[in-house]
Protein backbone atom coordinates (compact mmCIF):
# COMPACT_ATOMS: atom_id res chain seq x y z
CA UNK A 1 0.00 0.00 0.00
CA UNK A 2 1.39 3.44 -0.89
CA UNK A 3 1.38 6.67 1.12
CA UNK A 4 -1.20 8.35 -1.13
CA UNK A 5 -3.71 5.53 -0.63
CA UNK A 6 -3.25 5.64 3.16
CA UNK A 7 -3.67 9.43 3.15
CA UNK A 8 -7.01 9.09 1.32
CA UNK A 9 -8.14 6.38 3.74
CA UNK A 10 -7.02 8.47 6.73
CA UNK A 11 -9.54 11.15 5.74
CA UNK A 12 -12.32 8.66 6.54
CA UNK A 13 -10.68 7.72 9.86
CA UNK A 14 -10.32 11.40 10.87
CA UNK A 15 -13.75 12.57 9.62
CA UNK A 16 -15.80 11.77 12.77
CA UNK A 17 -13.41 13.80 14.94
CA UNK A 18 -13.10 17.10 13.07
CA UNK A 19 -15.63 19.81 12.27
CA UNK A 20 -13.25 21.36 9.76
CA UNK A 21 -14.40 19.38 6.70
CA UNK A 22 -12.85 21.84 4.24
CA UNK A 23 -9.43 21.45 5.83
CA UNK A 24 -9.93 17.67 5.97
CA UNK A 25 -10.57 17.57 2.21
CA UNK A 26 -7.24 19.30 1.60
CA UNK A 27 -5.01 17.50 4.11
CA UNK A 28 -1.42 16.73 3.23
CA UNK A 29 1.40 15.02 5.11
CA UNK A 30 2.20 18.23 7.00
CA UNK A 31 -1.34 18.68 8.40
CA UNK A 32 -1.34 18.71 12.21
CA UNK A 33 -4.29 16.79 13.71
CA UNK A 34 -4.74 19.13 16.68
CA UNK A 35 -3.50 22.50 15.42
CA UNK A 36 -4.93 22.34 11.87
CA UNK A 37 -7.89 19.96 12.05
CA UNK A 38 -8.80 21.16 15.59
CA UNK A 39 -9.27 17.59 16.75
CA UNK A 40 -9.69 17.41 20.53
CA UNK A 41 -6.75 15.65 22.14
CA UNK A 42 -9.21 13.34 23.93
CA UNK A 43 -10.03 11.88 20.48
CA UNK A 44 -6.43 11.04 19.52
CA UNK A 45 -6.71 7.65 21.23
CA UNK A 46 -9.93 7.02 19.25
CA UNK A 47 -8.03 7.72 16.04
CA UNK A 48 -5.21 5.35 17.03
CA UNK A 49 -7.74 2.59 17.82
CA UNK A 50 -9.58 3.21 14.54
CA UNK A 51 -6.28 3.04 12.61
CA UNK A 52 -5.42 -0.22 14.39
CA UNK A 53 -8.75 -1.70 13.29
CA UNK A 54 -8.54 -0.37 9.74
CA UNK A 55 -5.06 -1.78 9.09
CA UNK A 56 -5.11 -4.74 11.52
CA UNK A 57 -2.02 -3.48 13.33
CA UNK A 58 -1.06 -2.74 16.94
CA UNK A 59 0.32 0.69 17.78
CA UNK A 60 2.53 0.87 20.89
CA UNK A 61 3.06 3.93 23.16
CA UNK A 62 6.28 5.03 21.47
CA UNK A 63 4.69 4.95 18.03
CA UNK A 64 1.41 6.50 19.18
CA UNK A 65 3.15 9.61 20.49
CA UNK A 66 4.50 10.31 16.98
CA UNK A 67 1.00 10.44 15.46
CA UNK A 68 0.33 14.17 15.61
CA UNK A 69 0.74 14.92 11.89
CA UNK A 70 -0.80 13.12 8.91
CA UNK A 71 2.64 12.24 7.56
CA UNK A 72 3.80 10.72 10.85
CA UNK A 73 0.52 8.74 11.07
CA UNK A 74 1.32 7.29 7.62
CA UNK A 75 4.91 6.50 8.76
CA UNK A 76 3.62 4.57 11.79
CA UNK A 77 0.91 2.72 9.83
CA UNK A 78 3.36 1.64 7.11
CA UNK A 79 5.97 0.63 9.68
CA UNK A 80 3.48 -1.52 11.61
CA UNK A 81 2.06 -3.05 8.39
CA UNK A 82 5.58 -4.03 7.33
CA UNK A 83 6.29 -5.55 10.75
CA UNK A 84 3.14 -7.68 10.61
CA UNK A 85 3.63 -8.72 6.96
CA UNK B 1 9.53 29.27 35.22
CA UNK B 2 5.99 29.66 36.61
CA UNK B 3 3.40 27.77 34.65
CA UNK B 4 -0.11 26.39 34.83
CA UNK B 5 -2.02 23.67 33.01
CA UNK B 6 -5.64 22.62 32.98
CA UNK B 7 -8.04 20.40 31.08
CA UNK B 8 -11.71 19.45 30.89
CA UNK B 9 -13.47 16.38 29.49
CA UNK B 10 -17.17 16.69 28.63
CA UNK B 11 -18.58 13.30 29.59
CA UNK B 12 -21.35 13.64 26.99
CA UNK B 13 -18.74 13.94 24.23
CA UNK B 14 -16.79 10.73 24.89
CA UNK B 15 -17.58 7.21 23.71
CA UNK B 16 -18.67 5.45 26.92
CA UNK B 17 -18.64 2.01 25.34
CA UNK B 18 -15.07 2.41 24.12
CA UNK B 19 -13.87 3.80 27.47
CA UNK B 20 -14.35 0.37 29.05
CA UNK B 21 -12.36 -1.50 26.40
CA UNK B 22 -8.89 -2.65 27.44
CA UNK B 23 -7.26 -1.67 24.16
CA UNK B 24 -8.58 1.88 24.66
CA UNK B 25 -7.82 2.49 28.33
CA UNK B 26 -4.46 0.69 28.20
CA UNK B 27 -3.24 3.46 25.88
CA UNK B 28 -3.99 6.02 28.59
CA UNK B 29 -3.43 4.27 31.92
CA UNK B 30 -0.13 2.73 32.99
CA UNK B 31 -0.18 -0.77 34.53
CA UNK B 32 0.16 0.76 38.03
CA UNK B 33 -2.80 3.09 37.37
CA UNK B 34 -4.94 0.17 36.21
CA UNK B 35 -4.08 -1.60 39.48
CA UNK B 36 -4.70 1.55 41.54
CA UNK B 37 -8.36 1.56 40.45
CA UNK B 38 -8.91 -1.77 42.23
CA UNK B 39 -8.42 -0.10 45.65
CA UNK B 40 -11.46 0.06 47.92
CA UNK B 41 -11.53 3.84 48.06
CA UNK B 42 -12.54 3.96 44.39
CA UNK B 43 -15.41 1.48 44.78
CA UNK B 44 -18.00 4.22 44.16
CA UNK B 45 -16.10 5.91 41.33
CA UNK B 46 -17.30 4.69 37.90
CA UNK B 47 -14.40 3.53 35.73
CA UNK B 48 -15.38 6.05 33.05
CA UNK B 49 -14.88 8.87 35.60
CA UNK B 50 -11.59 7.38 36.81
CA UNK B 51 -10.22 7.11 33.28
CA UNK B 52 -11.12 10.66 32.24
CA UNK B 53 -10.01 12.02 35.60
CA UNK B 54 -6.54 10.57 35.05
CA UNK B 55 -6.60 11.70 31.41
CA UNK B 56 -7.34 15.29 32.47
CA UNK B 57 -4.54 15.18 35.06
CA UNK B 58 -2.12 13.92 32.40
CA UNK B 59 -3.19 16.47 29.78
CA UNK B 60 -2.95 19.30 32.35
CA UNK B 61 0.52 18.09 33.34
CA UNK B 62 1.61 18.07 29.70
CA UNK B 63 0.33 21.64 29.23
CA UNK B 64 2.10 22.80 32.40
CA UNK B 65 5.44 21.30 31.33
CA UNK B 66 5.20 22.23 27.63
CA UNK B 67 5.77 25.89 28.48
CA UNK B 68 9.35 25.20 29.60
CA UNK B 69 9.90 22.13 27.38
CA UNK B 70 8.55 23.07 23.93
CA UNK B 71 9.81 19.81 22.42
CA UNK B 72 7.57 17.73 24.74
CA UNK B 73 5.11 15.35 23.04
CA UNK B 74 1.97 14.18 24.82
CA UNK B 75 2.20 10.54 25.73
CA UNK B 76 -0.44 9.87 28.41
CA UNK B 77 0.76 6.45 29.55
CA UNK B 78 4.20 7.91 30.35
CA UNK B 79 2.83 10.54 32.74
CA UNK B 80 2.32 8.57 35.93
CA UNK B 81 -0.17 9.26 38.73
CA UNK B 82 1.66 8.37 41.96
CA UNK B 83 -1.34 8.60 44.26
CA UNK B 84 -4.94 9.74 44.03
CA UNK B 85 -7.03 10.91 46.97
CA UNK B 86 -10.79 11.22 46.75
CA UNK B 87 -12.56 14.29 48.16
CA UNK B 88 -13.74 14.10 51.76
CA UNK B 89 -16.87 15.96 50.64
CA UNK B 90 -18.21 14.41 47.45
CA UNK B 91 -21.05 15.88 45.45
CA UNK B 92 -22.22 14.67 42.08
CA UNK B 93 -24.76 17.41 41.63
CA UNK B 94 -25.25 19.10 38.30
CA UNK B 95 -22.68 21.86 38.16
CA UNK B 96 -22.65 24.13 35.13
CA UNK B 97 -20.02 26.46 36.46
CA UNK B 98 -17.30 26.53 39.08
CA UNK B 99 -14.85 29.22 40.08
CA UNK B 100 -12.10 29.05 42.63
CA UNK B 101 -9.37 31.33 43.86
CA UNK B 102 -6.37 29.51 45.29
CA UNK B 103 -8.56 26.45 44.62
CA UNK B 104 -10.32 26.63 48.00
CA UNK B 105 -10.43 23.83 50.54
CA UNK B 106 -8.18 20.96 49.44
CA UNK B 107 -10.68 18.39 50.70
CA UNK B 108 -13.22 19.42 48.06
CA UNK B 109 -11.06 17.93 45.31
CA UNK B 110 -9.68 14.74 43.86
CA UNK B 111 -5.96 15.27 44.52
CA UNK B 112 -3.10 13.52 42.79
CA UNK B 113 0.68 13.59 42.72
CA UNK B 114 1.98 13.26 39.18
CA UNK B 115 5.38 12.20 37.97
CA UNK B 116 6.89 12.70 34.53
CA UNK B 117 10.61 12.02 34.32
CA UNK B 118 12.19 14.16 37.04
CA UNK B 119 9.19 16.53 37.27
CA UNK B 120 6.66 16.21 40.07
CA UNK B 121 3.36 18.09 39.94
CA UNK B 122 0.15 18.13 41.99
CA UNK B 123 -3.41 18.16 40.70
CA UNK B 124 -6.82 19.17 41.91
CA UNK B 125 -9.88 17.92 40.04
CA UNK B 126 -13.63 18.09 40.19
CA UNK B 127 -16.17 15.71 38.71
CA UNK B 128 -19.71 16.81 37.92
CA UNK B 129 -22.48 14.91 36.20
CA UNK B 130 -21.36 16.43 32.90
CA UNK B 131 -17.60 16.96 33.11
CA UNK B 132 -14.26 16.09 34.67
CA UNK B 133 -11.89 19.04 35.11
CA UNK B 134 -8.36 19.40 36.46
CA UNK B 135 -5.77 22.04 37.23
CA UNK B 136 -2.13 21.20 38.09
CA UNK B 137 0.54 23.11 39.95
CA UNK B 138 4.13 22.57 41.10
CA UNK B 139 3.21 23.39 44.72
CA UNK B 140 0.51 21.35 46.42
CA UNK B 141 -0.81 24.38 48.34
CA UNK B 142 -2.05 25.89 45.04
CA UNK B 143 -1.42 29.44 46.26
CA UNK B 144 -2.19 32.09 43.64
CA UNK B 145 -3.90 29.58 41.32
CA UNK B 146 -7.19 30.76 39.83
CA UNK B 147 -9.46 28.26 38.12
CA UNK B 148 -12.86 28.53 36.47
CA UNK B 149 -15.27 26.35 34.48
CA UNK B 150 -18.37 27.41 32.62
CA UNK B 151 -21.03 25.92 30.36
CA UNK B 152 -21.66 27.67 27.05
CA UNK B 153 -24.46 27.44 24.51
CA UNK B 154 -22.43 26.16 21.56
CA UNK B 155 -20.21 23.17 20.92
CA UNK B 156 -18.36 24.08 17.72
CA UNK B 157 -14.60 24.61 18.04
CA UNK B 158 -14.48 28.32 17.20
CA UNK B 159 -17.38 29.24 19.46
CA UNK B 160 -15.79 27.29 22.32
CA UNK B 161 -12.35 28.77 21.78
CA UNK B 162 -13.80 32.29 21.85
CA UNK B 163 -15.87 31.52 24.95
CA UNK B 164 -12.83 30.17 26.82
CA UNK B 165 -10.81 33.29 26.01
CA UNK B 166 -13.68 35.54 27.05
CA UNK B 167 -14.09 33.70 30.38
CA UNK B 168 -10.37 34.12 31.14
CA UNK B 169 -10.25 37.79 30.15
CA UNK B 170 -13.35 38.63 32.20
CA UNK B 171 -11.70 37.17 35.27
CA UNK B 172 -8.39 38.95 34.73
CA UNK B 173 -10.23 42.21 33.97
CA UNK B 174 -11.54 42.05 37.52
CA UNK B 175 -7.98 42.76 38.70
CA UNK B 176 -6.75 44.74 35.69
CA UNK B 177 -9.53 46.86 34.16
CA UNK B 178 -9.09 47.97 30.57
CA UNK B 179 -8.56 46.43 27.18
CA UNK B 180 -6.83 43.07 27.44
CA UNK B 181 -6.27 40.64 24.61
CA UNK B 182 -4.95 37.10 24.22
CA UNK B 183 -2.26 36.07 21.78
CA UNK B 184 -1.14 32.53 21.16
CA UNK B 185 2.53 31.75 21.82
CA UNK B 186 4.42 29.77 19.16
CA UNK B 187 4.20 26.76 21.51
CA UNK B 188 0.43 27.18 21.77
CA UNK B 189 -0.27 28.58 25.24
CA UNK B 190 -2.26 31.82 25.74
CA UNK B 191 -0.34 35.06 26.30
CA UNK B 192 -2.33 37.84 28.00
CA UNK B 193 -1.55 41.25 26.58
CA UNK B 194 -2.24 44.74 27.91
CA UNK B 195 -1.89 46.90 24.78
CA UNK B 196 1.43 45.64 23.36
CA UNK B 197 2.84 44.37 26.65
CA UNK B 198 2.91 40.73 27.75
CA UNK B 199 1.41 40.76 31.26
CA UNK B 200 3.49 37.69 32.19
CA UNK B 201 0.48 35.96 33.73
CA UNK B 202 0.84 32.22 33.07
CA UNK B 203 -2.54 30.99 31.79
CA UNK B 204 -4.06 27.85 30.32
CA UNK B 205 -7.32 27.30 28.43
CA UNK B 206 -9.30 24.19 27.57
CA UNK B 207 -12.68 23.36 26.11
CA UNK B 208 -14.62 20.22 25.25
CA UNK B 209 -18.26 19.67 24.38
CA UNK B 210 -20.14 22.69 25.70
CA UNK B 211 -17.74 23.41 28.57
CA UNK B 212 -14.85 25.87 28.76
CA UNK B 213 -12.25 26.37 31.47
CA UNK B 214 -9.24 28.51 32.38
CA UNK B 215 -6.48 28.55 34.95
CA UNK B 216 -3.95 31.26 35.69
CA UNK B 217 -1.36 32.23 38.28
CA UNK B 218 -1.55 35.67 39.84
CA UNK B 219 0.30 36.85 42.93
CA UNK B 220 -1.62 39.96 43.98
CA UNK B 221 1.01 40.85 46.59
CA UNK B 222 3.52 41.32 43.82
CA UNK B 223 1.29 42.46 40.93
CA UNK B 224 -0.88 45.00 42.74
CA UNK B 225 1.19 45.62 45.89
CA UNK B 226 -1.68 44.38 48.12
Amino acid sequence: MDRKTILIELKKVLAPYTENKEMLDGINEDTDLIKDLKINSANIVDIIIDAESQYKIEIDFDSAEKMYKVGSCIDVILDKMNQSA
Amino acid sequence: MKSTGNDIVALGSVDKHRTGQYRFYSKILSASEQTLYQQMQFANLPFEHYLWLLWSVKESTFKFLKRSKPELIFSPAKIIIQYLEIPAMQSMTKMDSYQSEFTGNAEEFYRAKVNFGSDILYSRSKISKDWVATVVNDDERFENVYWGIQATDGTDYYHQSKAARSLLLNKINFFFPGDLTIKKSPIGYPVIMQATEDMKIPASLAHHGRFVTYSFILNLFIELGI
